[in-house]
């Protein structure tokens, strides 16, 4: 029931949310028991572990709890004092330097069997290696993760690439790195089962990638809903809650916790139920976490943040369909291409949903890649100083609502 | 081009310090004889199948007390990796100093290297009228496992195919054999010099001793052996030299600051793990083997570079090259932003107190040492320290 305040929480988004502690806590006492657990950094190969049901964190998922508990500084100095720099990716393997459950979010991660990465740059491969080396546990690099073309500059993205990506994706990939890929991650599923003595056959494999495909394609469903009712049925802090259930891609609650989602948003649809009743003018909000301004934007002028930079990856990048049956391959090519980050997929994202204006962080250092063509095609764009429900940026809002959306 | 009269030792020293000062002088004289020049980046890419195309090939550096401007304005001022180099390097490609070149093979290496790539593909697509050479990327995997080592070997075999149009000529087993032959002799001969800078006394400075190295990477390798056996026959006469024997470890230097530096404080830089140090020569190509399967071996199964993985390999191979070389104590220095590196001091600090071998930690740096005065003290109080132990 919508209210003035807006509707209320999505239930799925706090089962979701409500899961997520109950599955640390469940991991940890499945670890003392003597199962596996892994921790892998993000779509690198961690629904290979969901099939095999091996416990998996991963990493940019840690690292963002820490960041919520604001314990960045802290593990910052955990790092600076053995003489690392205080690096964001580093996050995790600080609260393991740290060791002191007391003061980790969640008490801390359980030992994990064993730490799964890429080599993709020159800082994830390194704290990876020093990571397993204060567990003690074995660190397995992959290499491409996310990096499926040596010379993207010469070959630039396709247009509308994302309408190749779940049907035709080995057009977006070199096929020579793949084939390496591919082989190494035959080589780690061996690793893992003679690490852990859990088995993966490709019944299961095929039945994971059905399910992951199923949950994305629920989602996507979800995303055409919340893109096309307006006012927006479900609000970005629960569109974005929700997205923990893509660390459960590749198994059957991960798939339910998305139809939950679905089912509901469908039924907001159907009651008109509206998260912000107020609604008058639609945004892109171009970061994965909610902005701080955005009450104070729906209350001053019923501009509501329908869409953010995380609104269409499970439908337009984690979908994966099998070329010639071959699973492996499929799954090989999800993890070395995602998305490619290109402004006709961010305004595709802004026209979809029906928005009136977009709004990024400024980098004074990086010009914006999207302005010109956002602006060419008449979608206004505000560059907002940083992320802060401060004067300044309200100041650069209110100007931009009220010079480019309002006149 | 000298003439074909011997040189004494001193002589051939002042002549490879000329090609090391004037790094683009053999290079622009092939291209002024109507050869062709092809530079690289990296110890990571194959010389010996660029010679045996019949083409110059000369390693890239960049230039700390050059110019950036040319590259800032040019370049969208995006973070990078090594920024400070990067910058130098585009910048010499966009002013001319590098208008030599014909053709640019650019390694998968380090992330500076890949955005140097990336940098100057997006410059060659924006702008076709600007005189850059063409490129070709020679990708590679970072892990040392078997099959990524049969990945690399394709892509080595690609860069061959791509020289082969280059030059206009297949590049046969015997031309590979040959550069080989010549290739290796050049890795003993540098063997030799490193041997005297870590002798005891060393009668080699690191100066010298990185000019030599480095310079072999800009001429002609048997020009170069020409001048090294020229070099070698004198250094008996050769004075030793005192003070406190240390090692470097840390980001690619291709220029010879910090070793001054650190040798105007009274010590000899006796090692060093860089790859325009020592680890350009430790390890030579297998010549029971087929010579091409032999050099993507060789490239392959190279000294340790700080982008591959695992750094247990490079933890080991700084401590063996430290304790070999009987250094007393040892400088980490790291780039700005040169995050391959800054990640291995901590462990490499901790197993070198574990054999009571101190080490200073220059981190952060600047390409340009603007200000040696602290870096100085710092190597005066690591001397003393050493001395004080003694």
């Amino acid at each position: 029931m919508t209210s003035d305040r807006g509707a209320a929480q999505l239930e799925s988004a706090n089962a979701i949310r409500a899961y997520q502690r109950e599955w640390l806590e469940d991991t940890r006492q499945r670890v003392k028991q003597g199962e596996p657990f892994a921790i892998c950094n993000g779509d690198e190969f961690e629904e290979v572990f969901n099939i095999m049901d091996i416990p998996v964190i991963v990493i940019n998922y840690w690292n963002s709890i820490i960041a919520t508990k604001r314990m960045t500084e802290y593990y910052g100095d955990v790092l600076t004092k053995r003489g690392y720099p205080a690096n964001y990716f580093a996050m995790g393997l600080a609260s393991t330097i740290d060791n002191d459950p007391e003061t980790a979010p969640w008490g801390g991660l359980p030992k994990p069997a064993l730490i799964i990465g890429g080599t993709k740059s020159d800082t994830e491969m390194k704290v990876l290696e020093i990571w397993a080396r204060e567990y003690g546990c074995p660190f397995f690099p992959l290499d491409f993760g996310l990096d499926a073309v040596p010379e993207l500059p010469k070959y630039p993205p396709p247009p509308r690439w994302w309408e190749m990506m779940a049907e035709h994706w080995d057009g977006l990939i070199d096929s020579r790195r793949l084939d390496l890929r591919v082989e190494e991650e035959k080589a780690l599923i061996n690793f893992i089962e003679v690490t852990t003595g859990r088995k993966l056959s490709m019944a299961k494999l095929e039945q994971g990638l059905e399910l992951l495909n199923e949950q994305e394609m629920l989602w996507g469903k979800a995303r055409d809903l919340i893109a096309e009712t307006i006012p927006c049925p479900v609000s970005l802090r629960d569109q974005l809650a929700v997205y923990q259930a893509q660390w459960h891609r590749g198994t059957v609650r991960g798939r339910d916790f998305i139809k939950a989602y679905y089912e509901e948003v469908k039924e907001r649809v159907e009651n008109g139920v509206a998260a912000c009743p107020n609604e008058k003018l639609r945004l892109l909000w171009m970061a994965g976490t909610p902005p701080s301004w955005a009450k104070w934007a729906e209350e001053e002028y019923g501009a509501v943040c329908v869409a953010s930079l995380f609104s269409s990856i499970p439908i337009d990048s984690y979908y994966r369909a099998t070329i010639n049956g071959d699973v492996m391959r499929a799954l090989a090519s999800r993890h070395m291409v995602l998305f490619l980050e290109t402004p006709d997929w961010r305004l595709k994202d802004a026209k979809i949903h029906q928005c009136n204006g977009v709004v990024e962080t400024a980098n004074p250092s990086v010009p914006s890649f999207n302005k010109k063509l956002f602006e060419e095609a008449g979608m206004p764009l505000c560059q907002i100083p940083r992320d802060r429900d401060d004067e300044e940026v309200r100041s650069v809002l209110s100007n931009f609502i009220e010079t480019r959306l309002l006149s | 081009m000298r003439g074909g009269e011997r040189l004494t030792s001193e002589s051939a020293f002042e002549e490879i310090q000329r090609h090391y000062q004037q790094r683009d002088l053999a290079a622009r004289e092939w291209k002024g004889n109507g050869g062709k020049v092809v530079g690289y980046f990296c110890d990571a890419v194959p010389a010996e199948i660029i010679l045996a195309a019949g083409l110059f090939p000369i390693r890239l550096s960049g230039d700390p007390h050059g110019r950036t401007d040319v590259a800032r304005q040019n370049v969208i001022p995006r973070f990078t990796a090594r920024e400070d180099f990067v910058h130098s390097i585009l910048n010499m490609l966009l002013t001319g100093e590098y208008d030599f070149l014909d053709y640019l093979v650019i390694p998968h290496t380090r992330d500076s290297i890949h955005r140097l790539y990336q940098l100057i593909a997006m410059l060659k697509d924006s702008d076709p009228s600007l005189h850059l050479p063409e490129i070709f990327f020679l990708d590679s995997i970072h892990t040392t496992f078997f099959s990524g080592g049969l990945y690399n070997r394709d892509r080595m075999l690609e860069l061959k195919e791509r020289l082969e149009e280059w030059s206009g000529k297949k590049i046969t087993s015997e031309a590979l054999s040959r550069v080989i032959a010549i290739t290796n002799e050049n890795k003993v001969l540098l063997k030799k010099v490193a041997a005297l800078r870590a002798a005891e006394p060393p009668c080699v400075s690191g100066v010298e001793a990185l000019q030599i190295i480095g310079s072999s990477m800009f001429m002609l390798k048997e020009e170069h052996n020409k001048l090294l056996k020229e070099y070698l026959d004198g250094t008996d006469k050769l004075p030793a030299r005192n003070g406190t024997r240390l090692f470097v470890s840390g980001s690619p230097l291709d220029s010879l600051q910090l070793f001054e530096i650190i040798e105007s404080c009274g010590a000899t830089v006796v090692a060093d793990d860089n790859c325009w140090g020592n680890r350009y020569s430790d390890v030579l190509i297998d010549t029971s083997l087929d010579p091409f399967e032999a050099i993507a071996d060789r490239y392959h199964n190279r000294s340790p570079c700080s982008r591959m993985y695992p750094m247990s390999r490079r933890l080991e191979y700084c401590l063996q090259n430290v304790v070999e070389a009987k250094a007393q104590g040892v400088v980490f220095n790291v780039f700005r932003h040169d995050a391959a590196e800054i990640w291995e001091i901590p462990g490499k600090t901790k197993a070198l107190e574990e054999k009571g071998i101190p080490s200073v930690y220059f981190r952060n740096q600047p390409y340009l040492i603007s200000e040696p005065e602290p870096l100085k003290a710092s190597i005066e109080e690591l001397i003393e320290k050493i001395q004080d132990s003694q």
